[in-house]
């Protein structure tokens, strides 16, 4: 089993705060969130995205409003709300904890 | 060329190929699936939708208005599969459903392509419309008769020698369950040159539609079309008749049978006759209503019902006689016509299934 197999279960969980994390910096909709994740190793697609959008906004992280587009249907553009972004920044505290730890152990 | 399927994705009309439409159609079930039990499920499967929509409208243009099937497949690929969210996962039962239902879609396809490419034909047990175990279903479809005429078949089995009832539960014992796709095709397996023929006809039929520049070229040429088919199923038929000619098996003693055998039906004729002209000269059809009121009336209206659908069979093959005839006299040289010079053409040349002939 290679690395990148037996981190598939950590990357699938850490999606929820990359997206917490590209929503906080400006409003965007599906596809950009996509692109972005898409260079990373977090790439991901829509029948991932949408029903974890769907239960974030279910647990009050974010919320979305409807947007006109000139190519096509109307789009969601979603942003943080509140309770999302304290979230985000317990997330990031916590992360760099479990960082350090890795870091530091078995290393004298 | 593909048949092309108009659907509605949140609010725009959209064409598909058929492939694709078929392809769509199992990615959104399987979705919806999958998300059972998702309180949200309704919302992801709009925003799901409306994301295809988006990236079918990428791909279209003013001189493009139809999606293609492996540009659906490939959307469809880009999309991936709809990863339930943990804790609010469907239960396993409706998960695996899902799955099957996924590969269903896969599989009607490849159903359909062992169909038309000649799948053997077996019996089967056929569970949809049965009233038992589906073993009379399974032997209409295995002989493309009517179940109720094989239901009838071992009810009397069972009156007159009582082996009905054992053969049944016999075969619902032996005989296996039409349960996939393919065993169903199995089951009722229509022959495929019928089918491919079928293909052939309708393939050609658009393709030489799409030729003719106006509205009357066209409706000549339709009617062409009618009067090849007509000419093809006489050949057929001609075919039919001269190979059961040649090849009816003989037996010795029928030689001997035959001429009795009609005598006897002429027999039986003159007696039917006899028997309408007596029937109807003593009033003996309306024999129960002869002693109620408005006797008469009644027993015309009767007498008119028992006769009229035969009276109208009478007039219908008359005219179908009749229309042979004309047809034979005019009208270009068609298969139809070479049976008629007794040289019958095997391999009936679809002419007007060529457009390249005519338009």
């Amino acid at each position: 089993m290679s690395v990148n197999e037996k981190f598939s279960a950590i990357r699938k969980g850490l999606l929820e705060f990359l997206v917490l994390q590209i929503i906080s910096a400006e409003k965007v909709y599906v596809a950009d969130i996509l692109k972005q994740l898409s260079a990373t190793e977090f790439a991901t697609q829509e029948g991932t995205l949408y029903p974890l959008l769907s239960r974030m906004r279910r647990e009050g992280l974010l919320d979305y409003e409807w947007k006109e587009s000139e190519a096509g249907p109307p789009r969601k553009y979603y942003e943080l709300t509140a309770k999302g972004r304290e979230q985000l920044r317990e997330t990031l505290e916590y992360w760099g904890q479990i960082n350090g730890t890795v870091k530091k152990l078995g290393l004298k | 060329m593909n048949k092309v399927i108009t659907i509605n994705l949140g609010g725009n009309a959209y064409q598909l190929e058929e492939g694709g439409y078929d392809a769509l159609r199992a990615y959104l079930e399987t979705a919806a699936v999958k998300l059972l039990g998702n309180p949200d499920r309704d919302e992801i499967l709009s925003d799901i939708e409306l994301a295809i929509a988006e990236k079918f409208r990428a791909l279209l243009a003013s001189h493009k208005t139809v999606v293609e099937t492996k540009e659906v497949a490939a959307v469809l690929a880009e999309m991936g599969p709809i990863e339930a969210e943990p804790g609010e996962a469907a239960s396993p039962g409706a998960r695996a459903a899902g799955a099957t239902s996924g590969t269903g879609g896969q599989k009607t396809t490849g159903g359909k392509a062992a169909e038309s490419s000649g799948s053997p034909r077996r019996l089967y047990r056929i569970q949809e419309g049965a009233m038992i175990a589906g073993v009379c279903n399974g032997i209409a479809a295995h002989m493309n008769i009517d179940p109720t005429l094989v239901r009838l078949a071992f009810v009397l089995l069972t009156i007159f020698w009582g082996t009905g009832l054992l053969v049944y539960v016999v075969m619902a014992i032996v005989v296996p369950e039409a349960r996939s796709p393919e065993e169903k095709a199995a089951a009722s397996g229509f022959p495929a040159t019928a089918q491919e023929f079928i293909r052939r006809a309708k393939e050609g039929y658009y393709e030489a539609m799409k030729g003719f520049p106006d509205r009357k070229a066209r409706r000549e040429w339709k009617r062409q079309f009618k009067r090849e088919m007509r000419a093809h199923a006489d050949q057929w038929r001609f075919n039919w008749h001269s190979y059961w000619a040649e090849h009816a098996p003989i037996h010795p003693g029928m030689g001997f049978v035959l001429p009795f055998l009609s005598l006897l039906q002429g027999a039986a004729t003159v007696v039917w006759i006899c028997a309408i002209i007596s029937l109807l000269a003593t009033g003996a059809v309306a024999h129960r209503l002869r002693h109620s009121r408005g006797a008469a009336e009644i027993r015309a209206a009767r007498v008119l019902l028992q006769s009229g659908p035969a009276a109208v069979g009478l007039v219908l093959r008359v005219f179908h006689g009749w229309g042979r005839l004309v047809r034979r006299d005019r009208g270009p040289p068609v298969a139809g016509r070479a049976l008629f010079s007794g040289a019958a053409r095997r391999d009936s040349q679809f002419s007007c299934f060529r457009p390249s002939g005519r338009g």
